[in-house]
Parts: structure tokens; sequence; C-alpha cells
């Protein structure tokens, strides 16, 4: 993932309300954006905006069906962030297990080499 | 909206609609955003049976129907594990010109409710989405992707004897 696809995705996720969004997005896939604005205080414009933002790093998708609009939770960015971090840290966990392995490999093979 | 929500995955990919075309349609070799396995088919059209199969051939996890064919555009078609008795449900593949690249989606539609599918295409779906765009971009799937390919390789004799390709035939091309 590249630095500002990252940035924006974790600002986005930065707001309790916007995660609160996802949140009912993901218990209610197509709920439309009347719907989860009435789970907040908040005016609808303000309801709108964090939506964009959602959007916008692609946490939140929309799909219009004549006047009403559908919101669908995206789970993929969140997905290509645990595999850019696991694929990191496996690869630095199996390297230092190949230097192990070689380490006590080699002293194995010196002392027999010794007792021989 | 029906009762079952569609489920959605969308992933931007930098890359061409060719090279993500080609990718998801190819039967040449075992597409690694498809859990590896190996797209055969009929005539790429609509109506052809499909049916994904293990590199060596010898289990089917998947079979379908082909519903929509837009050359750079739309996949689509119906979905059945061999391994449930689930009813089939639909898998949408679109592709759509964007800047820099290529906004790819992938729809499921009719999963039946509360099943093993329903699960197993949740789950799959983020996958198939992320694997895609990786081997687009760097030419190969994650590190933990090619790991269970590895896991897959080994499980494959445990695989139920009702997955074996055998009894799922189709009219090769």
């Amino acid at each position: 993932m590249e630095s500002q696809e990252l940035d924006h995705l974790f600002s986005a996720l930065a707001h309790p309300a916007r995660r609160r969004m996802l949140d009912l997005v993901l218990e209610a896939p197509a709920i439309s954006v009347k719907a989860l604005a009435s789970h907040f205080e908040m005016s609808r414009i303000a309801v709108m905006k964090h939506i964009k933002v959602l959007e916008e790093c692609g946490l939140m998708l929309s799909r219009k069906e004549g006047r009403t609009r559908h919101l669908f939770f995206n789970p993929v960015p969140i997905q290509l962030v645990y595999d850019r971090w696991t694929t990191q840290y496996s690869a630095f966990w199996s390297e230092r297990l190949a230097d192990l392995k070689t380490r006590v490999e080699t002293r194995a093979e010196s002392e027999g080499n010794k007792s021989a | 909206m029906p009762d079952s929500a569609p489920s959605l995955f969308q992933v931007f990919i930098r890359g061409s609609l060719e090279a993500v075309w080609h990718e998801i349609t190819r039967q040449d070799q075992p597409i690694p955003a498809f859990f590896n396995s190996q797209l055969h088919a009929g005539k790429l059209a609509p109506g052809s049976r499909i049916a994904m199969r293990t590199p060596d051939g010898n289990y089917t996890g998947v079979v379908g129907e082909i519903l929509e064919i837009i050359p750079l555009k739309r996949f689509s078609h119906t979905f059945r594990f061999t391994n449930l008795e689930d009813p089939p449900c639909k898998v949408i593949y679109d592709l759509e010109q964007a800047e820099g690249g290529v906004k790819f989606t992938l729809t499921i539609v009719d999963l039946p409710v509360g099943t093993k599918t329903a699960k197993q295409m949740v789950q799959g779906g983020k996958m198939i989405v992320s694997t895609l765009r990786s081997v687009i971009e760097t030419g190969k799937p994650s590190f933990g992707t090619r790991m269970l390919f590895v896991l897959f390789k080994l499980m494959q004799p445990f695989s139920p004897k009702a997955c074996r390709s055998e009894n799922w035939p189709i009219d090769e091309a």
C-alpha cells in the first residue's frame, strides 16, 4: 500500500463517528444514507461529509437505486494493511529463523568434526 | 433491495484493464486470486459451464455457469462449492478504468443466508481482490497467501471424494 493510501485510511478511521458508521453499515449492508443518519445527532450534511471521507479511502461503497443511496462496507483496505505488515514481519521472522538454523547446524557440524 | 444484501469488495489496481481481464479469465495456469485454482471452461460465453480445479486437475472446488461476458468490463457466473449442498450464488467481476489504473469490484449476490457458502464467500471475497491487486502490481501474491497455497497443496489428499474432478465434467474448450 502506498503511503498516501495509508494516510487516508488511518485518518478516516481516526474518528469515533466514522468507526460507528462502519459498524452500522457492516451490521446492515445496503443501509440507506437516511437510515444511517438517523443513528446520529449531527446534521445530515455532517453525516454526508463523513461518508465522503469513508468512500474516498475505500472503506465504504455506495450504490444508487432510484433515488436511494445504499451503503456497503468494503473490508479490502483493511485486508491490504494486514497483508502489508504480515508480509514484512513474516519475512523478518523467517530470516531470523533461517539464521538460527544455519548457526546451530554449523556449530553441530564443527563439533561433530572435533569428536570424529 | 432483496433481503440478503449483496456483498461488495473493491480495490484499486495500478495496471491495465487488459492485464486484469487476462488474469481473471486465463485458462493456461492457476489463478492466484482464485485460491490458486485453475479455470476450466468451454467457450468463454454465457451458458458455458465452468470448473475451478486444483493445479493438477484432480479436484474441483467450485463449479458454475457463465452468465455474462463483456470483455474488459464484466465477467459474471454462478458459483457453487462442490463440497457443500448449498444453492449457488452469483459472482460479478466489474472492471472500470480509473485514473492511473483499474477499479475492480467483486459483487456477490443471492448468498444463501446463514450457510457455510455465505461465510466462506464473505471471507474469500477480500482475499480474491487483494490477491488480484498484488499479482497485477507485484507479479505475485502476498507472502501470507503464498503460504496458504502451500497449505492447500498439503491438505489436498484430504479433500472429500465428492470434490474429485471426474464428478464434475465440463465441455473443455
